[in-house]
Order: structure tokens, then sequence, then C-alpha cells
């Protein structure tokens, strides 16, 4: 399409290094756009919640997360607030002198990928539903609707690096009914053909389009993913990648473990599981499918669940004085060596008071983050116990370094052929689950934890709300927010002082009255405070 | 001093706060000693180990947080007797055990424990009851302080707006000669122009070689003036708390982020800041924030509030790095002239107590 003839539509590039045939279809892979990080794949980019990762700064994003990546979703910046109706979302009036709108918005670093999608990952489902024009979204402000052609635009002013078109998706658990299901199929291929004309006909975009693979059965889809290919081998540059929403789909659409070669140009491109993995053993699972990069919801849960992860690949050699060699003399019949050893945990609690006075790393396996190389399990023990925001952002500094190393051990793993053998240890060696943790969470925030009916799988979950006092999350959240106005007037009341010009003697006076930003805990009694050696109990004379 | 109340400045990393010029924060006693706790203090080896912080820190006693957070604190010659707020049983806080906690915290500067009133109390015997205590809790103070050689100990000069029994406290404080001196029980709602009077007053008698630190003061006027006033060193919580609520402080004032008009305005923070989040996204460690993204993610996403702190400590710390400047360039006068022709764009609307104490020292803001 370009008529210079020297450079192809897209900026990306993707060559697949390896494919472990034996390893089930595993890929060993690297993605590169000019001006961003290089992606060695398998790997896993950061996941935003309003363009943040949360609780994490876009300097500590660059300096701290091993992450050369971010997904965002459209429906995290085109709010309509109540009173300003009218408006046109900010976003799309961000001047970017790199020609990145998404990323100046965001402050988030020029060298880190940008991928954008409509809806957040995992979406809430909306009661409204889609429409042959659109979907519906849910914004701070409620659900609205998007309609393909807003959708378009929005993606061609913010120009990510990667976009993912609109996909017509229930975003409920259970699965769609056939004639749903069809219907997706049809809708999203439409959707799909009116992305390729505006985006590749119309325009010339860069963008690198990775189009959906659906959550419902082959045979449901295969006319779309058809279409898929043919344009494909037509003109390579309108699609760059595969937006995977259910990783056994990858089978069906793989030459390598399919009968037929019919989607064969579709295999060299890479794929981004937007399959929202719940722990490491699914995303091996699906890493084995043919699966390279992953957006994964589990990091930012086990923080703010107080969790530091602790998995490594392959899991660490089982202690030379392990249980199964004294058990093997009472039981003859257990050739299994490595199946009787104790499951390790995913994650430990760094809220658990053990951890009170221990100056050991977050995790003991030479993890090398920010967190773990300048602070220590007491700190964060503290942080999390006292509700300091900073142990939140220790915690997902730490995370993100565990899982960017579990990647880079995968990836050599697959390089040098040994990655089965190691894949099916970790599956022995650890605990299905990350532990759910007991420490309080940060106040769920706001909007996106809305309950929505029956299907909603809930993100506070029921068990947390006894740490958080009465009620679920929602409520808490209200509580939070009525002590807080106090505060908030004395603030409000400075501000109008200072813009009225009058002294701020009044303001100060009502500041240090407010000024309580912790009083001893609920359960705190008088022996905690003697125990806790803050003053001694005293014993009346009588 | 920016506050990090419970050993951590409202989700910045140490490293963060480094950058931003700080060298010198300040932990709550109090909050500390309820959690961790003196056990776990002493184990870990000290509040600079236990936060990874590498400079100075700075202790309260606890006996104000005690006074001002639990209503039914009673002050009595042995210490500070409360109830405990669960189930109502009676504690107590001595100077001994004051200095202990901030012994086991390592604190770089701690305070004495202080019989705190509000200067705005009307029972003159009360309040020199209360300075005076003070002066005999300093004694207590100083014999139990067990690392005098690596802690230094700072006395807090008490009396209320009732500038003789300042002076008074001044003379008995001074004698004992601690290495810093601080002026205690103001912001508390007194009129500014008393505030002022009572830190000239106590200026006047301090020694020149020690520094001297108002509590609990941290509006930039406030800062300006009591520093033209001669005073050294400040702590207050409001510009990381501010920050919280949205609040940007700026040399125009404070602005707040969530308003509507900011939700397009692509500039930064404050155009010429040099915080990490407001310098150049050309210059080294520069994060590119805009007004904008701050008001998109106010009071939704932790890391606008982290931001507007990294700000607001930064701005703070500025203000003094500049007026330091300007007193060894020998301008402190325009320094000040310039700092509130900023904040106040009409001179009409300059606060007459700040008028009225800078014209004590020589600074007329009325001339050119
Ligand atoms: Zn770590
Ligand atoms: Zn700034």
């Amino acid at each position: 399409m370009s008529s210079d003839g020297q450079q192809p539509t897209t900026t990306m590039t993707f060559e697949l290094l390896k494919t472990a045939i034996k390893d089930g279809g595993a890929r060993l892979g690297r993605l590169t756009f000019s001006g961003r990080r290089t992606v060695d794949t398998p790997n896993f980019f950061g996941l935003t919640s309003r363009g943040v990762i949360p609780h994490v700064t876009p300097d500590n994003v660059e300096k701290h997360l091993h992450t050369n990546g971010t997904y965002m979703a459209l429906e995290d910046f085109i709010e309509r607030p109540q009173q300003y109706m009218t408006r046109s979302p900010p976003i799309y009036e961000t001047p970017s002198p790199v020609n990145k709108p998404l990323n100046s918005f965001t402050a988030m670093p020029s060298s880190i990928i940008t991928v954008l999608g409509s809806r957040r990952l995992p979406a809430v489902c909306s009661p409204m539903g889609n429409t042959n024009q659109g979907i519906s979204v849910f914004t701070s402000t409620g659900f609205q609707a998007v309609t393909t052609k807003e959708y378009i635009n929005a993606v061609q002013t913010l120009n990510p690096d990667i976009a993912i078109p609109l996909a017509d998706l229930t975003h409920k658990t259970n699965t769609p009914t056939s004639k749903r299901a069809l219907r997706m199929a049809e809708r999203t291929d439409d959707w799909i053909k009116e992305w390729f004309t505006e985006m590749y006909t119309k325009k010339d975009s860069k963008i690198a389009t990775f189009a959906p693979v659906l959550p419902i059965s082959y045979s449901m889809q295969w006319e779309y993913l058809e279409r898929l290919s043919e344009e494909h081998a037509s003109n390579p540059a309108v699609l760059s990648g595969l937006a995977v929403y259910d990783a056994d789909l990858i089978p069906d659409i793989s030459s390598s473990s399919s009968s037929s070669n019919k989607y064969k140009n579709l295999d060299p491109l890479p794929r981004l599981a937007l399959t929202a993995p719940s722990n490491p053993h699914q995303v091996l699972r699906q890493l084995s499918l043919g699966m390279d990069i992953f957006l994964l919801p589990f990091l930012s849960t086990a923080s703010d669940a107080g969790i530091a992860l602790s998995f490594t690949f392959p899991p660490p050699p089982p202690p030379p004085n392990n249980p199964t060699s004294t058990s093997t003399s009472e039981s003859a019949a257990a050739p299994e060596s490595d199946l009787p050893l104790p499951l390790l945990p995913l994650g430990i609690d760094m809220s658990s008071p053990s951890h009170s006075v221990s100056l050991l790393p977050l995790t003991t396996n030479s993890c090398t983050c920010y967190a773990c190389t300048t602070h220590h399990r007491a700190f964060v023990q503290h942080l999390l116990c006292a509700r300091e925001m900073l142990g939140w952002t220790l915690l997902q500094i730490h995370n993100h370094a565990v899982v960017a190393s579990f990647f880079a051990a995968i990836r050599e793993a697959l390089a040098d052929g040994t990655f089965e053998e190691k894949a099916r240890l970790f599956a022995l060696r650890y605990e299905p689950e990350i532990p759910s943790g007991l420490g309080e969470r940060p106040r769920a925030r706001g909007y996106h934890f809305k309950s929505e009916g029956p299907n909603e799988v809930k993100k506070n979950k029921p068990a947390w709300s006894k740490f958080e006092g009465e009620g679920e999350g929602g409520e808490q959240g209200k509580e939070e927010k009525k002590e807080k106005t106090v505060e908030e007037k004395v603030d409000e009341l400075r501000i109008q002082d200072e813009q009225s010009g009058t002294t701020s003697a009044l303001a100060s006076g009502v500041d240090s009255v407010a000024e309580t930003p912790l009083v001893p805990d609920e359960n705190a009694d008088a022996k905690d405070l003697e125990e806790k050696g803050f003053a001694e109990t005293v014993e009346e004379k009588k | 001093m920016p506050v990090a109340t419970q050993a951590s400045l409202k989700g910045i990393t140490p490293e963060q706060l480094e950058s931003t010029g700080c060298r010198l924060c300040l932990n709550n006693t109090y909050h500390l000693g309820l959690k961790p706790g003196q056990e776990v203090l002493d184990a870990v080896g000290g509040a600079h180990k236990l936060q990874g912080w590498k400079h100075n820190l700075l202790t309260d006693s606890g006996g104000f947080q005690m006074v001002s957070l639990l209503k039914l604190a009673k002050v009595t010659e042995e210490g500070v007797r409360f109830l405990s707020p669960h189930d109502g049983s009676p504690m107590l806080l001595t100077p001994e055990h004051s200095m202990s906690l901030q012994n086991s915290i390592g604190s770089d500067i701690m305070m004495q424990l202080d019989d705190v009133l509000v200067t705005t109390h009307p029972d003159k015997a009360r309040m020199r009851e209360a300075m005076e205590r003070s002066v005999r809790w300093l004694d207590r103070c100083i014999k139990a302080h067990k690392h005098p050689d690596r802690q230094n100990l700072f006395c807090i000069i008490q009396g209320g707006l009732d500038l003789e029994m300042r002076r008074e406290c001044c003379r008995e404080m001074v004698a004992r000669d601690t290495p810093g001196i601080a002026i205690g029980g103001l912001s508390g709602g007194e009129a500014k122009d008393d505030f002022c009077k009572v830190v000239a007053t106590c200026t006047e008698l301090l020694p020149e070689l020690k520094p001297r630190y108002v509590m609990g003061i941290g509006y930039p006027e406030d800062l300006v003036v009591s520093t033209a006033l001669g005073a050294d060193m400040f702590d207050c919580v409001w510009p990381t708390r501010t920050a919280r609520f949205g609040n940007a402080i700026t040399k125009h004032g404070v602005l707040n982020m969530k308003k509507e008009q900011y939700a397009k305005d692509f500039g930064p923070i404050e155009d010429g800041c040099g915080c990490p989040c407001c310098r150049p996204v050309d210059q080294e460690g520069a994060i590119g924030v805009t007004r904008a993204f701050v008001h998109h993610n106010s009071a939704k996403e932790t890391v606008a509030a982290h931001l507007l702190t990294i700000h607001n400590v930064w701005y703070q710390l500025h203000l003094m790095g500049g007026a330091r400047d300007a007193i060894i360039a020998d301008k402190f006068p325009a320094f000040v002239k310039e700092f509130f022709s900023n904040l106040y764009p009409d001179r009409k609307s300059y606060p007459s107590w700040a008028v009225n104490a800078l014209k004590t020292v020589g600074i007329d803001l009325f001339e050119s």
C-alpha cells in the first residue's frame, strides 16, 4: 500500500524462533516494534486500570516493573459525567509530540508497547447487551454504547501500537446458546469487515490489528476465521496478530495440530491471551497450546490481597532430606519419588504476623526486584497491617518481577528443549491456586466492582468483608468516603479561603481538629496497647 | 519535613521520596508505637531499617496525638493518662516511656514529651502548669534518653499565647542545652497575628547555632513568614494529605485537579516546576504527567494521589530551598515579595497578619 516501497504498512514484526511440537505447540518468538522495547515471547503485558498499573506510578513502571507492554481499555477513558454530558472525552484531545496520544495521556513511557481494547479485563457484563451497531461498555459513570464507528475513530485518534477490534462478547461465565454464539460470530465478522476497510483500505493505518478469536466453539466461527485468513492472505498488513479469548481454540486454527492446513497463514501471527488465567498452571497450559503473550489479572488481585507470589520455573529442587526417602522404606509401593512431596504455595501472605520481624526479602528465591533488594517482609507486613498504600505498590513490583522471571525461565526451557519436563515438575510441585490472603484489601476501586446480578464473579470476595468491617466492599467504600468528607471539607475551606484571599487561620484551625489519620484498631484494647509497648496500663488505686 | 506517619509517605517509595530532595522526614511515635510496636522495632533495628530510609528521621513524642486523638486524655505529673479507646481501661504515657519508644525507633531527632495545650486555652493557671510541667518533663526525658550520642533530643517551648510565659519557658529550656529547640502548641487555631508574635518572641531568645523547629506548620505562607521570623524547620501533613483529595500546591495557590476545568488541561501540574511529574519530558527522570491525567484518576486510582504527593512534597522542599538560596545570596526580602506576589495577584488581598509580621523584621511587602 505504501508507494515508497520501503516500509510495510505496520511497524510490527514477529519472528517465531522455535515451535516446540513435542511440547504440544508452545512457541518461542520475538515481537518487535520500532522505537519500543523488544518482547521475547512467551511473555506478559501489564494490565492497566484507567491507564495505570494499579498502585504503580509511571516512573516506577519504567524503572521497576519489568514489563514491555501494557493493555488499556477504551471504556476507562470515555465516561460522561452528568454535568458534562456533551463534552468529548479529554483523552481524544491529548497533544502528543511522538504521535502516541494514548502513551502521552497516561504518562506511559514511550518505550512501552500499548495495546488498546474496548473492555477491561475481566469486563463487567452489561445488562444492556450489544447491538448490530456496537457494544455496551461500562465506564465510571455507567453503561454506555460504543458503536463500531466510534471505536474505530477512537483507535485512530489514540494510535496505540496494537488495537483489538470490537468483538460481540457476552462477558458472562456461562456458555452462550448456539443461537447467540452464531450471532456473535456473524456480528464480529461484520465488524471486522468494516474495520479492515476503515483502517487499511480508506486509511493507511500503522496500528497492528490483533483480531479477536471468539470464546465459542470452532464450528460456530469457522466462517469468520476463514475471512481473517483470506483477508490476511490478500494483504498481510491488515492483520498482525490474534486476540484469543479461549486458548482451546488454538488447536483448531493452528496447522501443526489441526488436520487441515486451512489457516496456515495465521500460524505465524502472535497470539495475545484475553483469557484471564487465574494462576500459573493455567498460563503453562495455554502456553503449551501456543499462546504467546498474556494479560494476567491475578497479578493485581494477588497484590491487593497482600500476597507475594513465590513460584519459580522450574520449581526448586526437592530438599535433600525429603520425606519420600524415608517413606520408601515404609511403603515399597511408592515408585514416584516426586509425588508425595508437600506442595509448595504459589504465594506467601505478607500480612501474616509471622513476618513482623523478618528481614528476609519478600520471597527467598533470589528475586532481584526493587522490593526484595531494598525492603524486607517486616516492612511490607507493617504497611499491609497499617493499610499504607506503599504495601500494595511494593507487592505489585515484586509480583510483576516474579512473573517476568517465570516467563524468562520458560523461554530458556523452550530454547533448550527442557520445557515439557519442567512444566510437568511445576504442575506436581505447586499448589493448584494462589492463596487468597487474609490481609485487608485496598478500598475496592469504585465502580469496577459494581454488582450486576447473579452471574457476576465478585471481585471482592464475601470472605473479605469480615476483615473490612460491616457489609461488602461497596458499603465499605461508602463508609470511608463519609469519613473523608470532613477532611475534604477542610481542604475545600482552605481553597476557598485562598481564593478569597482571606487568612487561612480558620482553615488551619479546623485542619488540626480533623487531623486523625489513624486511630488504633477497632479491636485494640488496653492490653494491645501495652503489649505493643505504647504505654503502660495503670492499676487504679483502690 | 514531609510526614510519613506510619513509616511510609502515602504510597511513594523511599526512593521516590529521596528524588524529591527530602533528607529529613517525620514519623509519628504514637502510630509506630502501636504498629508495628516497640518489640518489632527493637527486633528489626529501628525505623530507618524498617522503612529502608537512608536519611534522617524525626519523631514526635507521641503525646500530641494522645491528646488530640483521644479526647479522654488527662495529663498528670506522672504523664499522659488516657482511657484505652476500646475497653476504657486506664493507660499512661510517661516521659520515660516516650523516650524508650523513640530510642527503639532510633530517630535522628526526637522530641521531648510535653504537656500540650491549645494556645487558645482560656485557663491561665493551667497554661502555666503545662509550661512548667513541660520543663520538668524535659529533665526526665534527658535522664531517660539512652542514646544522647546518636539521637538528638529537642525540647519544646510551651506557654500558649502569653509572651512572658514563652520567654520564661525559653530561658528554662535553653539552660538545659538540648541540641535543638522546638516551638510547640501552635497550629491550634490561634489568630495568625498571635502565632507570629509567639514565633518572633521565641526566636529572639534562642541561641543562634541551634535549629529552631516550629511544630505542625505547613502552609506555604506560614513557612515563608516563620522563616523570616527566624525559624529553621517545619513539619506538616497537609501537603501529602491534600494530595489525596486531588489538590496541587503551586506558587499561585492550591489547585483542585478534580475540577472540570482541568479535564482537558494538558499542561504540567505546575508550569516551571522541576519535580519528576512536571519537569519537561525530555529531561532525566521526567514522568510527563498532565493535569488532565491527574484529573482523570483523582479519587479513582491511587496513582493520582502518589503523583500529587511527589509534586507537593517537591514544592514545599523547593520553596525552602529557594529561601535558603535567597538568604545566602542576601536577597531574602526580594524572595518573600516574589512569593507573595505570585500567591496573590492583587496586593490588596495580601493577608494582613503576614504583612504586619514581615514588617517587624524589616520586610515591607508593599515597597517595590
Ligand atoms: Zn521481589
Ligand atoms: Zn511538579
